[in-house]
């Protein structure tokens, strides 16, 4: 920690929020908000000469709420950097009539009510997120009486109430009488592999971290009696099995059977807990001084918003989600961004400092290189084409198309990110995307019908979700109907309404539009123009007497190869309930009216 | 339209058992083989090990191959390693095309061969059909910025760091709280080693 | 009484309201009986 505060080459940036990602791979540009710290971190000495004057106390949130810290406090003993700092919320305010006490007090005149919140710009080349995890909050699993009964605590709780740091220096004492509890409780799985409340997953940590805590009481309390209630007990790491047949050997008691209830003595607030030991067989009873609860660990609930900034997906246990579980596991799905420790999955301490060794490793690959080469799909506009209507400069989402009332419009290729939706959207042929052309993608759309079209499915899937999701069934092996001919696009704004006319035209039953969910859009918001795309594509088909329900649209993230192979099963059967009367119809009023709009086509761009 | 000349090679995968279980791909083959402008059809038991890949990049010499198509596993686990293979065989990596036989197919309709083959044909007709229109493309270069962001000074964060400064990389540390530490300075000893946390 | 959105999903048949959101944003569609997305605005 420390060595991290004095590195030349690293630059600390405490209370500060990343508010904005622009850029891509080698280029970003990053903006932060530095919070006011309102302490120049620099000059303060951590003397705790403004905290003595401080009026006001509030419950300390690094002792977990446990202790009490003053409006200006330094959050623990060895912080980095070693600077009190003030909480506006908490302060009186500086005004002298109002307080100041503490800048009246410090010597050294580092106190400074005026300085403001700060937006700082960064240009990286890779960035590493290692945002980290929350505990289970167990307040709504009131059957151990978390919230009724003062001795009953948290993992994260004990932990501070045995460590010499702690609010109470060390000396361990349960909460309600403060007095030394001999008999103490561990529940496992607080919050973790449960269905309907908690989450489903395994957290990973808590097993160990429980074992870890029963030998440390034997060690400095040997007197103490432990008793372990668990489903199962992981102990799979290195070492690991070690350290639980020492907890055994050390006397601790490991019950197989979790706790069905748990109720207080209101004379000795003693906890009073039945459990069926499972091994045994039998109901049993026992009269506990604590009871500690093994929360699990679960996605930080404040991390949605940095996620959309850098473009992530999560996984379905709202983990963020990795380039591939085998070959790229640090690698996020933005490319240049990578993960490490819990906000990947919940780890314990050694296996973060690997995964962040490891993601260094992937950054640094980047940050040595010279240059990059960037992917060549990009739009471009033939002139003669262009009626200056100015649609496309509307719907770039990177304002990447200057355009000017009658002049041609033009890409500036350094902004394009080669979405597509400028070509889909212009009336008029005159844009195309490198390596995503207007002919290439017709080519395959026709060719997806070129035989039985009757039975086909034409269903266009974006490269970074739907796509990607078709993979994840693939790799779980979830099974489907095998009807669907699948083309690839990089992003779902990237389908012009003639791909989709074209493959009713030639008699597909049904078209599938398929992209990101709103919100992990690859291309800021490009897949609105999707939406609004097919909106408008619905309006014609029931114009032209087709039935609109024949276009189906689908969101479906990378994480959602379950629901991609629902979509596939449901459509199948929409599939099977369209006649060829139908398809025969289609068809022909298809026919007539590409007849139609290319004559009108020809007649505007003539003018 | 697509341009004359064309000499398209195609490849197509069993990937061991993974595809040749479900898909004929023998039969993926000789389909292919019939195309028009195909002058190449291939099978291969792992198109992406080296054997493959030199079989590749010696039926684009041998052949005049000026497009490939392979027909494997998604397009977004080795379309690097096929477009590097072409490249290095002298072809611009852009008239390259991928046909998804295995997670699109064959691992997904399991237990309908038919269907599963059927489908294959009609995948790698399509990734045909679209590499006639495909163009040599040259790609931009751009610098790269030399320093990095780490987002949360927890202990895989303050690693993350350290690690990068000590490689001679320029290094932002973000933390929200007032100091770094996360969740590990809060904890008293850490598993295995028993030892203090911070 | 606010002011309804209608929509119709072309997966299901499923009908429903949706009081009309404050800001002109376009929010993803869900359809609440079979969460489909091919959820069109009719009315
Ligand atoms: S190319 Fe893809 S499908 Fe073929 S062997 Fe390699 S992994 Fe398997
Ligand atoms: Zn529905």
């Amino acid at each position: 920690m420390m060595d991290a505060g004095r590195h030349p080459r690293i630059e600390l940036m405490t209370l500060s929020e990343v508010e904005e990602v622009n850029g891509y791979i080698g280029n970003f540009k990053v903006k932060v908000r530095k919070k006011a710290r309102y302490v120049d971190e620099k000059e303060c000495t951590a003397c705790g000469d403004c905290a003595d004057v401080c009026p006001v106390t509030y419950p300390d949130e690094y002792q977990v709420g446990l202790g009490t810290r003053k409006a200006v406090y330094i959050p623990f003993a060895q912080a980095v950097p070693s600077s009190y700092v003030i909480n506006p919320e908490n302060c009186l305010g500086s005004n002298p009539i109002a307080c100041g006490k503490c800048a009246e007090r410090c010597e050294k005149k580092c106190i400074d009510f005026d300085i403001q919140d700060e937006i700082v710009e960064l240009e990286v080349g890779a960035i590493i997120v290692a945002t980290g995890m929350d505990t289970y909050d167990p307040t709504e699993m009131d059957e151990y009486g978390y919230t009724r009964f003062q001795n009953v605590v948290t993992s994260l709780e004990f932990e501070r109430l045995i460590c010499a740091g702690g609010p109470t220096e060390g000396h361990f004492v349960r909460p309600g009488d403060m007095n030394r509890p001999k008999r103490i409780g561990f529940v496992q799985c607080v919050g973790s592999r449960m269905e309907n409340r908690g989450n489903p997953y395994c957290s990973n940590i808590c097993c160990m971290n429980t074992i870890k805590d029963s030998l440390l009481l034997k060690e400095h309390y040997p007197d103490t009696e432990i008793f372990v209630f668990y489903i199962d007990l992981r102990a799979f790491g290195k070492g690991f099995e070690d350290l639980l047949k020492r907890s055994r050997e050390a006397g601790v008691n490991y019950i197989r059977g979790l706790p069905g209830s748990v109720m207080e003595d209101p004379e000795t607030e003693n906890l009073i807990v039945d459990v069926e030991n499972t091994t045994a067989g039998r109901l049993e009873q026992y009269n506990l001084d604590m009871l500690v609860l093994s929360v699990g660990l679960e996605p930080r609930g404040d991390g949605d918003p940095l996620r959309q900034a850098l473009n992530l997906s999560k996984t379905s246990d709202g983990f963020l989600l990795e380039a591939h579980p085998k070959l790229r596991p640090v690698d996020a799905s933005t490319p240049g961004v990578f993960l490490a420790g819990c906000v990947e999955s919940p780890k314990d301490v050694k296996d973060s400092v690997t995964q962040a060794s490891a993601a260094v490793a992937r950054a640094s690959h980047i940050l040595t290189s010279d240059k990059l080469t960037v992917e060549a799909i990009t739009a471009t506009i033939d002139k003669e084409k262009c009626t200056a209507c100015g649609a496309c400069a509307k719907v770039c989402p990177y304002g990447a198309i200057r355009w000017e009332k009658k002049t041609p419009a033009e890409v500036i290729e350094a902004m394009c990110a080669g979405c597509g939706t400028c070509a889909a959207e212009c009336k008029f042929d005159a844009i195309n995307i490198k390596h995503f052309s207007d002919e290439a993608l017709m080519a395959q759309t026709e060719s997806a019908v070129a035989e039985n079209a009757s039975e086909r499915i034409v269903a266009f899937a974006c490269n970074w979700c739907s796509y990607a999701g078709g993979d994840g069934a693939g790799t779980s092996r979830l099974q489907y109907p095998p009807n669907a001919r699948i083309i690839r696009t990089m992003c779902s704004g990237r389908v012009d309404e003639r791909f989709v006319l074209r493959a009713f035209e030639l008699g597909a039953p049904i078209v599938l539009v398929s992209g990101c969910h709103f919100a992990d859009c690859h291309y800021i918001d490009a897949n609105r123009a999707t939406q609004r795309r097919v909106d408008k594509l619905w309006d014609k088909l029931e114009k032209l007497g087709i039935r609109p329900e024949r276009l189906q649209l689908e969101w479906i993230s990378a994480a959602e190869g379950q629901k991609f192979a629902t979509v596939m099963r449901e459509i199948e059967k929409m599939r099977q309930r369209v006649t060829a009367e139908e398809i025969e119809h289609t068809i022909k009023v298809l026919k007539e009216d590409r007849g139609k709009q290319e004559s009108k086509r020809k007649a505007k761009a003539k003018v | 339209m697509s341009e004359d000349g064309l000499r398209i090679g195609v490849f197509v995968c069993d990937c061991g058992l993974n595809i040749a279980n479900t898909v004929d791909t023998e039969a993926v083959r000789q389909y292919a083989e019939g195309l028009p402008d195909v002058v190449a059809s291939v099978g291969n038991r792992y198109t992406c090990a080296d054997p493959g890949q030199e079989e590749i990049k010696r039926y684009i010499r041998e052949n005049d191959l000026n497009r490939v198509v392979v027909a494997s596993c998604s397009p977004r686990l080795h379309e690097p390693t096929f477009r590097h293979c072409v490249e290095e065989a002298g072809l611009n990596k852009y008239l390259f095309e991928m046909a998804n036989i295995r997670e699109h197919c064959s691992w997904v309709h399991s237990e309908d061969h038919a269907g599963a083959t059927q489908k294959a044909k009609d995948t790698v007709r399509m990734a045909v059909d679209r590499a006639r229109h495909l163009k040599p493309q040259i790609e931009a270069e751009v610098p790269v910025t030399d320093a990095a962001l780490v987002i949360g000074g927890g202990v895989a964060g303050i690693q993350a760091a350290l690690d990068l400064a000590d490689t001679g990389h320029h290094v932002y540390l973000v933390e929200k709280e007032p100091s770094i530490g996360g969740i590990m300075a809060q904890l008293d000893k850490t598993f295995p080693t028993m030892d203090c946390s911070i | 009484m606010a002011e309804q959105d209608n929509f119709k999903c072309l997966r299901c048949g499923n009908e429903y309201s949706l009081p009309k959101p404050e800001k002109a944003t376009m929010e993803e569609r869900t359809c609440p009986k079979c969460r489909s997305n091919s959820v069109r605005k009719v009315g």
